[in-house]
């Protein structure tokens, strides 16, 4: 593996009855970044994951993980919590992350240890004994997310983690990512929801129809469209409506057009020379949501919301 | 990376614990109590039925004498061939239309009469519904009678012989019959452990991926390992199991220490070594149905496509024992041989010859074929697992359910 990089795959291809999956995957994720994969259910990002894993094996492509192309071989230093959750309901809190543990090398006691410790300073001190099944569902994620992270790994693998959390354990789930990474630890996700990803994500892979349709930081995804210039004149009419890009568009009395490459201040200059009457003037930097669409199309835009809203909606 | 065999620990330890601390498995131990139970009182109850029932009884229309002849004959032949066996005789005096007489001893309900002998000890007729057994029955008390009747006439009355026993310490054919007992015994002791046990493995699997934990599972240990620890720990939790029967069939022979059987013949290679082959053989058969299993079951997703799928293995593993049982005494025919190899047959097929033959060598070599055939059933059921489960995210498909394109996610 090439220095720096924690997960590295060149051409991952997978299909599932002659159906293709995942179509030649490239990602790169950088040594103690928080990486997002983005996009709609059935994109292939779990696909993705499970190869990224080791879980399956890719049809064609390479892949390495921690400097290793068998991830298996570092699976002490990887922790992942699967999309569907399970732990087994007659196990208690504290065996079930310490049993977690176990799967990753961890010693029984140790993990017992530090089950007891991270449950009692998240508010569950008093469910470190009580099984599985007698706690809600968030607290068992709570628990699950636990196990994933009780043999500090370097690499943590998250497939939606998010989904199915309520706001407030969402926002418990984002400051815990942001701290494993302040601790050093490398973070990919996978999300349908681009507000997380904005959020959390210093770069992303765009997927649809199972292919990489960005890969890269946040920013750049976002520079990929220009800034967008809202505008309210006093009149509707005058010369100064020659300084507007041909491609602007009017609507409610609001003009919006792309910031023109030679910046604003000629167009500011010939609006006021013309007469205008500016009202309101404002340079948007499109969300990641613009640069989604404007990437993966409107289609694949649909999709996630569709995904989102299904969640929400679940 | 944790090793292989410690990687299967993790798993052996967690299924063993889980499986022997629960509150099902003291239910598993007294399974084999219940049915002995159900087995004893059912048994009790057609014994009682059979005794309150019916008895075939038939009328003899005949002299004094002749009658006399015939239930004492009767009563000679009554040892060998068990109380129950002969009809009841009632003696009925002739009248002069005897087929009338007949008729109507058959048509009165309350007499129960099923059938009518008349004519005599040399003409006998028999009338009533066919019933060939019953005629053959008659035949013999009727021989016996006249046979016993012949030589009083000849003057030449035969006493009952007595036989006089000469215990000897080996009669090469009775332990030939013997071990022939106890190779079947063996055999059927496996096949019903492996039977009661082998399930347990299908709704362990089951319970795994009820649960959706197979894939933190899988992401962290190889499959193979997965399986090899489900394997052992069910292994061992039947082993337990045994033991606790066993312990308990022992506590049952201290308590009751006549139950009225003979025992059963020593085998060919000794109690001890028989007793040890009989465990290493158990443990190859559960291994080997267990992996089998285990790949049958990662393929299902719901308890109805276990049993769906359970049903004609159960009925494969009673063909498999049948098959192994014509081995028994035949163990270098083909059939004894093909047993032996097919590797399904051969646990049960190896535990017959430990009963019959004392060369030691061929189990050495069986139980390393057993061994190869355990591990290449391990592989292939982790292939099929990773092939066939975990194709999609968040969905995955039962093998009984009809194909549709696969869809990631």
């Amino acid at each position: 593996m090439t220095g720096g990089l924690a997960i590295e795959a060149k051409g991952l291809f997978k299909a599932f009855d002659g159906k293709t999956a995942v179509d030649g995957v490239d990602l790169a994720v950088p040594e103690g970044s928080i990486y997002g994969i983005l996009g709609p259910n059935g994109a292939g990002k779990t696909t993705i994951l499970r190869m990224l894993l080791g879980i399956i094996d890719p049809d064609s492509g390479e892949r390495s993980l921690l400097g290793h192309a068998r991830p298996l071989e570092v699976a002490s230093q990887v922790g992942y919590l699967p999309e569907e959750r399970g732990l087994y309901p007659a196990m208690t809190a504290r065996e079930a992350v310490a049993f977690m543990g176990a799967l990753r090398g961890l010693p029984l006691p140790v993990g017992r240890l530090r089950a007891e410790a991270m449950l009692s300073a998240n508010g569950l001190a008093d469910y470190v004994d009580k099984p599985i099944r007698s706690l809600s569902k968030g607290m068992a994620q709570t628990v699950q997310l636990f196990g994933t992270i009780v043999h500090r790994p370097k690499l943590i693998v998250l497939d939606e983690p998010f989904s199915g959390l309520d706001a407030i354990n969402q926002g418990r789930l984002e400051h815990l990512i942001r701290d494993e990474a302040a601790g050093g630890a490398t973070i990919i996700f996978s999300t349908h929801v681009i507000a997380h990803a904005e959020r959390l994500c210093e770069r992303i892979a765009i997927i649809a129809q199972g292919k990489v349709r960005f890969e890269g930081r946040v920013a750049e995804a976002r520079d990929r469209l220009r800034p967008q210039v809202r505008l309210r004149t006093r009149l509707a009419e005058g010369g100064w409506r020659g300084a507007l890009p041909a491609a602007a568009h009017h609507e409610d009395g609001l003009w919006s057009f792309e910031l023109p490459r030679a910046g604003i201040e000629p167009l500011l200059k010939a609006l006021i020379d013309g007469g205008a009457g500016i009202e309101e003037l404002s340079i948007e930097r499109p969300g990641l949501h613009d640069a989604f669409v404007a990437i993966a199309g409107e289609q694949a835009a649909r999709e996630l919301a569709e995904s989102a809203a299904g969640e929400e909606g679940a | 990376m944790m090793g292989f065999f410690q990687s299967a620990y993790v798993i052996a330890r967690r299924d063993f614990i889980a499986t022997v601390w629960s509150r099902t498995f003291l239910f598993f131990l007294i399974g084999p109590l219940l049915i002995i139970g159900f087995s004893l009182a059912f048994g009790m109850m057609t014994s009682r039925m059979a005794r309150a029932d019916v008895h075939a009884t038939v009328a003899v229309v005949a002299t004094d004498a002749d009658f006399a002849a015939l239930l004492a004959a009767r009563e000679r032949l009554n040892p060998a061939f068990g109380q129950r066996a002969l009809p009841d005789l009632v003696h009925e005096r002739p009248q002069a239309d005897e087929a009338r007489q007949a008729r109507i001893l058959l048509a009165s309900p309350g007499k129960r009469i099923i059938a009518v002998l008349g004519g005599g000890l040399d003409r006998p007729v028999l009338t009533g519904a066919d019933d060939r057994d019953l005629s053959k029955r008659l035949a013999i008390i009727l021989d016996e009678a006249r046979q016993h009747r012949g030589l009083a006439d000849a003057g030449r009355p035969l006493a009952p012989v007595r036989l006089r026993l000469v215990d000897v310490e080996r009669s090469e054919g009775a332990l030939a019959v013997g071990r022939s007992m106890t190779a079947r015994f063996g055999q059927l002791i496996l096949f019903m452990l492996t039977v009661l046990l082998a399930g347990m493995l299908l709704s362990n699997l089951l319970e795994e991926k009820s649960n959706k934990i197979i894939e933190v599972l899988a992401a962290a240990l190889p499959i193979d390992a997965i399986f090899l620890g489900k394997l052992v720990s069910m292994l061992a939790i039947s082993l337990v199991g045994i033991a606790v029967w066993v312990s308990g069939a022992l506590v049952a022979l201290a308590l009751w220490p006549d139950p009225g059987g003979a025992g059963l013949p020593e085998p060919a290679v000794g109690w001890p070594l028989f007793i040890l082959l009989v465990l290493i053989y158990y443990s190859a058969n559960y291994l080997l149905l267990g992996a089998f299993f285990l790949g049958i079951g990662s393929q299902a997703n719901s308890v109805r496509e276990v049993q769906t799928l359970s049903m004609p293995v159960t009925v494969g593993q009673m063909l498999i024992f049948l098959f192994a049982s014509f081995a028994v005494g035949a163990f270098n025919s083909p059939i004894g041989l093909l047993a032996a190899v097919f590797p399904f047959s051969s646990p049960l097929t190896m535990v017959a010859r430990a009963a019959q033959t004392p060369e030691l060598w061929p189990h050495a070599l069986a139980l390393a074929w057993q061994a190869l055939w355990v591990w290449l059933t391990v592989w292939l059921g982790a292939r099929l697992f990773r092939r066939n489960v975990l194709k999609s995210g968040g969905r995955s498909r039962g093998m009984l359910k009809r194909r549709k394109p696969a869809s990631p996610s």
